[in-house]
Order: structure tokens, then sequence, then C-alpha cells
């Protein structure tokens, strides 16, 4: 994988991190508000977020395919297995919350229309009780992709202060350059 | 003796006029608003509408549609309690918003303009709501659309300016039966 390349699969890496973050928290938010401008401004900022996830993730599985790095290297097999399943369910939630998110609002009625300027087709027809149990899905599904979130950077952290492979540097380069 | 055909005829139109009575379970009046620039639908569940006009000539004809404020349905609860409130319709003191039509132009066959006053929150303005009139098994169906600035009549200022657009499109299906 080229240089070029390399640095846009670090980018939109951390990217990805900061857009899932800010939906969480603007969706954890939008819980316990009552309507006003702000909750409105919110819930279009967090469907904004989720919907760019979802847009990237077909350009970052092209990079992640293309990148010929070998994720074994220095694993015990059971461990290969684990960080490919992980990997593999991580991209599958990056598919999976935000679909159910857009299922949501298109089922509750109020379609998402991305960054105010790109109206998204609604997935579903107007359903009241679907739209509440996408809303449960898309709540379990996005603390799924947390937990995972958080199993896969306390590995990086494992990686980086336990076994010093540098597994870590792969996606903070100035750390590499520092060693 | 033409001449006189036709002077009969309209003396004996009026005549033909007579009162149309709403079918409230098939009539609509229903809006689109930008929210966020999301087009959001909403309407009234509860409207009462007068007509009373000789379906050969409905130019000379009255309507008067009015709607219950409180009945408004803006897809989600809290959306319909926010819209209650005085910075909105003030459903309590303006329970009702009323279209009175003035005069009805004819545009082609099947093809009216009505002009009248239309009242909400207390303030009346000029509209001009085109729509076609059609056969409806023994009655007839209004249908029609037009677009109002919210802003000019009081309706949801402050910080929802700033998420909901000024302009919305009002969209209405009356049924009327002799």
């Amino acid at each position: 994988m080229n240089q070029h390349h390399r640095w846009t699969l670090v980018g939109l890496h951390w990217l990805t991190l900061l857009l899932i973050v800010a939906a969480y928290v603007i969706g954890s938010l939008l819980e316990d508000m009552t309507l006003s401008p702000l909750k409105l401004k919110l819930y279009a900022w967090h469907k904004w977020a989720g919907m760019t996830v979802l847009m990237l993730l077909p350009l970052r599985l092209l990079l992640r395919l293309s990148d010929r790095f070998d994720h074994a290297t220095g694993l015990l097999p059971w461990e290969a297995r684990a960080s490919a399943a992980v990997h593999g369910a991580l991209y599958l939630l990056m598919l999976v919350v935000p679909l159910l998110g857009w299922l949501q609002s298109s089922a509750a009625g109020f379609s998402v229309v991305w960054f105010g300027v790109l109206p998204l087709p609604d997935l579903v027809g107007k359903d009241k009780a679907l739209a509440d149990v996408f809303k449960e899905l898309h709540e379990g599904s996005v603390n799924l992709l947390l937990t995972l979130v958080v199993l896969h950077a306390v590995a990086a952290l494992y990686h980086q202060y336990v076994r010093h492979d540098g597994v870590l540097a792969r996606m903070i380069p100035w750390l590499r350059s520092k060693s | 003796m033409k001449i006189w055909a036709v002077v009969l005829m309209c003396l004996a139109l009026p005549a033909l006029a007579q009162d149309w009575k709403l079918d409230p379970a098939k009539s609509q009046v229903r809006f689109v608003i930008k929210q966020m620039n999301v087009p959001t639908e909403g309407g009234f569940r509860r409207l009462v509408a007068h007509a009373n006009f000789d379906p050969a000539k409905p130019e000379s004809g009255r309507f008067r549609v009015d709607v219950d404020t409180a009945s408004i349905d803006t897809g989600s609860a809290e959306g319909d309690d926010e819209v209650k409130r005085p910075a909105w319709f003030d459903t309590k003191n303006h329970p009702w918003a009323s279209f009175i039509a003035k005069s009805v132009r004819r545009d082609a066959e099947g093809r009216y303009t009505a002009f009248g006053d239309l009242a909400i929150k207390g303030q009346s303005r000029p509209l001009a709501a085109p729509f076609t009139l059609t056969r409806h098994g023994a009655g007839w169906l209004a249908q029609g659309r037009f677009v109002l600035k919210r802003g000019s009549y009081g309706i949801g200022g402050g910080d929802w300016a700033d998420v909901v657009a000024d302009d919305l499109e009002v969209r209405f299906n009356l049924v009327l039966l002799p």
C-alpha cells in the first residue's frame, strides 16, 4: 500500500472514531431532552454523523482490503482469530448501527437530509410501532459497537505497552518516529 | 329569442346553487414544512366547511373552511404539544383558523382559484388558493395547495426560526356531499 493510501486509511480511522463518539454523545443527550430548537439541531447532527460513518465505510473497506499488512504477524492462532473477529464485527456494526438509525428515522416519518443538502430515501414507510423496534435495535447495536471499540482500544494499548510490537504505531505514526 | 334564453338561464342559475356538506372522514387539510431542511408532514384532524355553489357555475359560489387548531397532528406527540403553545398557534386563545372565499375565478375547465381571507391566530391576510373541482360520487372533491409564510401569522418565532422554515405548503382535499 502506498504512503498516500496509508495516510487516508489512518485519517479515516480517527475520523470514524470522532464521528462515532460525537453521534453517541449527542444520541445519549437526545434521550432526556424535551422538544426544543436545539433538540432538532442535535437530531440532525446525530444523523449526519452516523450517515457519514456509513458513507465512509465502503472507502474504508476498500483501503483495508488493498492493505497488504499481515494482521496475524506475531500472534498466536487464537489471537489472530480474535483480532479478525473483532475487526470484522466492528466493520459490520459500522454498517448495521447507522442503517438501523436510518430505518428508525424512516419509520418515524422524519427523513434524513444529509447535512441539510442531500435527501436520503426513506427505507420503510411511516410506522410508529416499527420505529420503536428499530430504536431498540439501534440502541442495542450501538452499545455492542461501543463495547467492541473499547476492547479494540484495550488490545491496541496491550500491544503498545505489554508486547511492544509497534501495532499501535500503525494508527499513530508519530509513535514510531519517537521509539 | 336566443338572448332571452341566456337571460333566463342566468336568472335560473342562482336557484341551482345548493349547500354541500363536508365528509370529514374523507377530507383533509395537511401541510408540509421543513425543519432542519427535512420535509415533515402534518395535518389537522378536525375541520368544518361550508360550501354553497352551483356545480355548473362554482365561481359564483360561497366557500368557507374552518380548522380546529388544537386538532393538529405534527407526527409526534411532543410536536403536537409544542405547536399549541402561545409562540405557535396559541390554540387556547385562537381555537380556529378560517378561510373565507370572497370570490372564485374560473381558470380552466374544472380549475379555479379562490380569493379570500385566511385568518390564523387573530390575523387575517389575503390568500389566493387554486383548486380543482372534480366529481366524487354524488358530491364533489375540491383539491388544492398553496404556500404560506409561517412568520406572517406570528407562528413559531424566536429560536425556532433557525430550524423551522418560514414557508410551508398547505394541501387540502375536501369531499363535499349533497
